[in-house]
């Protein structure tokens, strides 16, 4: 098996007020080598629990993960491991970016001293070796003068640049997968192109897998090969890029590609309707049935099996059940 | 043509650099540069620029909510800045502002009744039946289920919340609203919501808009114009269609590239800019633009380019036309 990670049955469960509520439900995601894999979702679906679950992040109270597997590189239980296994691996062979790098980065500290810290702590290498690797990194991910940047707080910086200096502290030293929650959206335009394509480049020179997530599907169309689409904490469509764009089988995914503000003026904007559920008010069968265009009575009651709905393209729906429905 | 409903003439907000012990002003963030547009009735007006260019800035001191420090925004032919404070109290019934977060605009301690219904104690004596009765009005148009009015904001979502905060500007039927980012911290799902409620609320109240926004394919979907801002300075002006088929200047190509492809078989060309936008408080000489201007040649670094027609209706500040 060449997937650098495998998430199996991945359930997150929150307590709130002597209650117990699931969040996370029952995810799937294998990430192969030097794949970008999206992970596409409103607010509130699930997916940067997700995301820190992996990094043994949870704030645990409330959030625990309940159940399920994650498998780094085949034979590795992440979820099995010490809080001072996790140490050894959280930025040296699992990194992190963050959605707003102002927070994520120390305001105290320059940057050299925030890209040492990793360094000391991971790696034997002298003085002098460690001062030039962040040269080396702070160049690499195109930051000009990288010599006085060095010396420069993170309040210096502009978005762009500090988003740069948190990805050069994520690849430091050379992890094989970086998870990217939100790494663009706090950015313009014109910066958000130039970090993508940072993070492509980077990806290929580094042989690093990359984890994006994002509520952006233009950011899901411009950099990933593998596309998972989140709903209240379950994975409602799993494929390829290309297939998910071109043929959305459920009835969510194909909801977001039509709101996605684009067009012309005179076409009709089309919304989903309504809101997604609260955690304490989950309906009990599939999750989107409050909201769905195409919903029958048996989505009230019951969850929707995953299944293989064309090669490699899997769907949580009803829909391409019809067979089943029709037996009872 | 009618007349416009509101005429920016050369205006200018520059925000003063103070410093040494006597606090003396050493130099100035020009922060709207000698900009001049005006917008006609019932027209949706889009300024779209990088942040930082001083878009939420012209929006702000149009309303004079900052206080320009020079030119004229004429609103009805006559200059607001030389309005007294009891002339401007009454002008605010006729312009509003939607704001960018509805988390932070609107007052935790009040229910959404109070919230919509205070401007309309603020500006008029009336009853607290007769205000009751429009807030009902104003609620159902915006599309809050009235038994919530009685709730706080924080019972809400955001795409609730933003329908709130333009129920409060909307409510005194302004002629003209402001809306600085009213979308760009709600989700896509919801975004189209709110985008299609300002649409619907314009041709129903004939309201005219100005509005800002960092996101290219929103304004392409609401504007009749469009002015793209850099540093301060306006670098182009023209249509909706004509900036999306036919962009001129440099930068509103690089804008317009810059945003994420639709579909992941799209091959697309990239014009990536290099670095980031120079500090507002020390531009470059000549064109602001042209440090990063894949285009730039010898003039643009000493003379600044003039803000001309080029064609119909399309305005440019470039030295390539």
């Amino acid at each position: 098996m060449d997937n650098v990670l495998e998430i199996k049955n991945l359930h997150i469960d929150v307590k709130k007020d002597d209650s117990t509520y699931n969040v996370v439900k029952d995810v799937n995601v294998s990430i192969g080598k030097q794949q970008i894999y999206g992970i596409v979702g409103e607010s509130g679906s699930g997916k940067s629990l997700t995301a820190l679950s992996i990094m043994g992040l949870l704030a645990n109270p409330p959030l625990h993960v309940s159940k399920g597997s994650i498998q780094f590189e085949g034979d590795r239980e992440l979820l099995d491991m010490s809080f001072k296994e996790m140490k050894k691996i959280r930025g040296k062979e699992i990194s992190m970016i963050f959605q707003e790098p102002m927070t994520a980065l120390d305001p105290l500290f320059t940057i050299q001293d925030q890209l040492m810290e990793a360094l000391k702590f991971h790696t034997k290498l002298s003085k002098s070796e460690m001062k030039q690797a962040c040269i080396d990194i702070i160049e690499r991910v195109g930051i000009p003068r990288p010599k006085e940047v060095l010396k420069d707080y993170p309040h210096q910086l502009s978005g762009g640049m500090r988003q740069r200096v948190m990805i050069a502290i994520a690849m430091l030293c050379n992890p094989k997968l970086l998870l990217a929650d939100e790494p663009t959206t706090a950015l313009d335009v014109t910066i958000q192109a130039q970090i993508l394509d940072l993070m492509k480049e980077l990806r290929e020179d580094f042989e690093t897998s990359i984890l994006m997530i994002t509520h952006d599907l233009g950011v899901i169309a411009e950099t990933c090969q593998r596309v998972a689409v989140m709903y209240a904490g379950e994975v409602v469509e799993e494929s390829d890029v290309v297939s998910l764009f071109h043929s959305p089988k459920h009835p969510y995914t194909k909801g977001l590609l039509k709101s996605m503000v684009s067009g012309n003026r005179h076409d009709d904007l089309y919304s989903i309707p309504g809101k997604v559920p609260s955690v304490e008010q989950m309906p009990s069968g599939c999750r989107f049935a409050t909201r769905c265009p195409h919903v029958m009575d048996i989505c009230h009651t019951q969850t929707p099996p995953v299944q293989e709905v064309e090669a490699d393209h899997t769907c949580q729906c009803w829909l391409y059940q019809e067979e089943l429905v029709k037996n009872g | 043509m009618a007349d416009p409903l509101l005429k920016i003439e050369e205006l200018e907000t520059f925000f003063p650099i103070k410093s040494g012990i006597f606090k003396r002003t050493v130099a100035h963030v020009k922060a709207v540069n000698n900009i001049s547009f005006d917008i006609k009735e019932k027209e949706t007006f889009s300024l779209v620029g990088e942040s930082g260019c001083g878009k939420s800035t012209l929006g702000r001191s149009i309303l004079r909510i900052l206080e320009p420090t020079g030119g004229k925004v004429l609103f009805h032919n006559k200059n607001i800045l030389n309005y007294s404070s009891s002339e401007l109290r009454k002008l605010r019934r006729d312009v509003q502002l939607v704001f960018q977060d509805p988390y932070s605009s609107l007052n935790p301690r009040m229910s959404v009744r109070e919230l919509v219904s205070e401007p309309l104690f603020t500006h008029f004596s009336i009853s607290k039946e007769e205000a009751n009765q429009q807030v009902d009005e104003m609620l159902e148009k915006v599309g809050l289920p009235l038994e919530q009015a009685e709730r706080y904001p924080h019972q809400f979502s955001g795409g609730q919340r933003q329908r709130i905060s333009i129920a409060r500007a909307f409510i005194l039927k302004p002629k003209f609203v402001v809306a600085d980012e009213p979308v760009s911290a709600l989700d896509v799902s919801i975004q189209a919501q709110i985008l299609k409620l300002l649409m619907q609320l314009q041709e129903e109240f004939n309201m005219t808009y100005l509005f800002i926004s960092h996101d290219l394919n929103v304004v392409k979907h609401i504007s009749d114009r469009v002015g793209v801002m850099y540093l301060g300075k306006m670098m182009e002006m023209t249509d909706t269609d004509s900036i999306y088929e036919e962009p001129l200047h440099p930068y509103t190509q690089a804008l317009l590239s810059a945003v994420p492809k639709s579909d992941p078989l799209e091959e697309k060309e990239r014009v990536i800019l290099k670095g980031d936008v120079p500090s507002p408080a020390n531009p470059p000489s000549g064109c602001p633009f042209h440090k990063r201007c894949p285009k730039a040649m010898e003039e643009c670094t000493t003379i600044e380019p003039e803000f001309k027609e080029v064609k119909e209706n399309h305005y440019v500040a470039c030295h390539l036309y």
